[in-house]
């Protein structure tokens, strides 16, 4: 028992993936198996954002965007262009990085609400421009997504699940090295002053470019795993609703936090379910929620139980020291 | 000519109510240096209380007024109580007090939700939306109600910034809050003053533009980011250079929609905003900022 902080190890990460390997074990109905699916949907589009204002401090409220283009590129490659389901991946991922860099480049140079409120502009007029430029992206009925195939047959949903729990996976560890690995330090370094990160030698505007590309490359990914779930992409998915959602994710998760997003992420898929009879309610829930967390508890569920003393419950008490060093 | 007029008309209309929302997001980062993302729910709350006591309870229009008055005020005083008091004691940063007024802002159009539901109304008019000339302009009492707003309210902030004891205070408070503290002023009460005044001047703007936009309850959102994108163009740090501010988008986008098309009248101003925020980072007008840092 020392008080020198232990290198967090990978052993959690894969016991959150055993668990969602054997989840569908457990699950009854395809209803319940496509909310396990959208869970980690929507912590694949956390981790990103995660990264990007949890760890970086750059708050994007576009990402919701990258969400939509993904998707909308995906399925256009595939319907308009005749490109194989597996071009159309990588074909899409590569436009949202080159359009992330394109608008991360004068963008990044804003900081805190300019930022927020830069962001939030580009994702509404795409919002804008996708429901009124009809005749290429269909307007407000959007455009059907192919469904994906293997060996010339249509991927059943457990399947599917399988295919987006390894998105996921592959998500998480590379969302687990950044933060364990020196580029997490000098993102955080970045958050909590950048001058004095840049004093240290940390290349500010790389790190943040660096990492605005992954937020988006990564709101991609989810998009197209979105549009394979909903076979079918309309501009709904860049509505401000989807911001929400991420920020609920990322505020009652916990900011900076590890697991935060995969926490956030249950919790906002399966408390609207609770809520289903009182429908028009889960704004009103979202709201209260952000506002109350933040206030409250502003490192979230997560912040929670790594604060919590999981050896009170075996019966012995933490020493004094180690205790300290946690809370602080 | 003609249309040139009338969509400068139109454009006066439209940057009356963002320039509006401009001021009251500036008077409120003075005084706080917090951005209110809930300021464009004001113009919605405005718009949509006034349907709710004209249309369904049939009060005469004086008892409305009031009443949306204290509507408004009591949103105002839950974001100052809420949200920004127990904040700023736990010692958060501006921007994560933004997310909380984003927060609020979610909260509001949750209740305005379970309230007026999510389908565009009619609101009704306090002046007739008649048509009438003046010289070869067609243009109604509405319309020009907004712009003798805009103006009326540019005069009374100026006049209690400028002219009074209690204004003297909050311009202190926006130089330095903390040794306005040791002057003795009542920095929380200049903050209570700030989030009041400028929820009453966005929901004056509300229930005048509504009418002519239509209550929806997600219209908040689009005024809030149009009426920071004033903010900045004309200055974050000047009410009366944020106002200005959302004059000029006004008339662009008007211009923009009327000889272009509307599809683009929206991004074309944000990469203009863009270009500014490079050229000049803290506003065409405004010096206030850039001095303090």
């Amino acid at each position: 028992m020392t008080s020198i902080p232990k290198p967090a190890s990978i052993l959690p990460v894969l016991v959150v993936l055993a668990l969602g390997a054997c989840l569908p074990l457990i699950l009854s109905g395809g209803f319940q198996l496509r909310l396990a699916t959208l869970v980690w949907i929507y912590a694949i589009l956390s981790m990103g954002f995660n990264l990007l204002y949890g760890y970086s401090g750059q708050i994007s409220l576009g990402q919701q965007t990258f969400f939509a283009i993904g998707a909308y590129t995906f399925a256009m490659l595939q319907t308009k262009a005749g490109w194989p389901a597996s071009a159309a991946i990588g074909g899409s991922m590569a436009l949202c990085a080159g359009m992330a860099l394109l608008i991360g480049i004068p963008l990044l140079r804003l900081r805190t609400h300019y930022l927020a409120m830069a962001t939030l502009a580009f994702g509404l007029i795409f919002f804008g421009v996708a429901m009124r430029w009809i005749d290429f992206t269909g307007g407000s009925a959007g455009i059907s997504v192919p469904p994906l195939k293997v060996g010339g047959e249509n991927v059943a949903r457990l399947p599917l699940y399988y295919v987006i729990l390894a998105c996921a996976g592959i998500v998480l560890l590379l969302h687990d090295f950044i933060i364990r690995s020196h580029v997490g330090r000098a993102l955080q370094a970045i958050r909590d002053d950048d001058t004095a990160a840049a004093a240290l030698g940390v290349d500010v505007i790389r790190y943040k470019l660096r990492i605005f590309v992954l937020a988006a490359v990564l709101a991609c990914v989810a998009g197209i795993c979105f549009s394979l779930l909903a076979l079918r992409v309309d501009p709904s998915m860049s509505e401000f609703r989807v911001i929400v959602a991420i920020l609920t994710v990322a505020v009652v998760g916990g900011l900076g936090t590890r697991f935060g997003p995969i926490i956030g992420s249950i919790f906002v898929i399966v408390v609207p379910q609770l809520l289903v009879q009182f429908g028009e309610l889960e704004t009103l829930v979202y709201g209260l929620c952000i506002l109350a967390f933040l206030i409250f508890l502003p490192h979230g569920l997560s912040g929670v139980m790594e604060r919590f003393d999981w050896r009170r419950l075996t019966g012995r008490a933490a020493p004094q020291g180690q205790r300290d060093g946690k809370t602080g | 000519m003609e249309k040139f007029g009338y969509l400068l008309l139109a454009g006066l209309t439209n940057g009356s109510v963002y320039g509006l929302i401009g001021l009251s997001l500036s008077i409120i980062y003075g005084s706080s240096r917090v951005i209110n993302f809930a300021q464009g729910d004001f113009v919605m709350l405005g718009a949509m209380s006034a349907i709710l006591f004209v249309t369904t309870a049939a009060l005469p229009w004086p008892a409305a007024l009031v009443a949306v008055a204290l509507v408004v005020g009591a949103v105002a005083l839950f974001l100052d109580y809420g949200v920004y008091r127990p904040m700023i004691r736990r010692n958060a940063p501006p921007l994560t007090i933004m997310m909380g007024t984003m927060g609020a802002a979610i909260i509001i159009y949750g209740l305005a939700l379970l309230v007026w539901g999510p389908d565009q109304q009619f609101v009704p008019a306090i002046l007739s939306i008649e048509p009438i000339f003046i010289g070869a302009l067609i243009t109604n009492p509405q319309q020009l109600a907004i712009i003798a707003f805009f103006a009326l309210f540019l005069f009374a902030t100026w006049y209690v910034l400028y002219r009074t004891r209690f204004g003297l205070s909050v311009r202190a408070t926006g130089v330095n809050p903390k040794v306005a503290v040791l002057m003795g002023i009542r920095s929380e009460r200049v903050v209570q003053f700030s989030f009041l005044f400028s929820a009453l001047v966005s929901a004056t703007s509300g229930i005048i533009v509504g009418p002519l936009l239509g209550g929806q309850i997600g219209m908040g959102l689009l005024l809030t980011v149009k009426g920071f994108m004033a903010a900045i163009l004309g200055g974050l740090g000047s009410p009366f250079a944020s106002a200005a501010g959302g004059v000029a988008i006004g008339m662009m986008e008007a211009l923009m929609a009327g000889y272009g098309t509307s599809l683009y009248a929206e991004p074309a101003i944000f990469l203009l905003i863009l270009l500014v925020l490079f050229i000049r980072p803290y506003g065409l007008l405004g010096d206030f900022e850039a001095e303090r840092r």
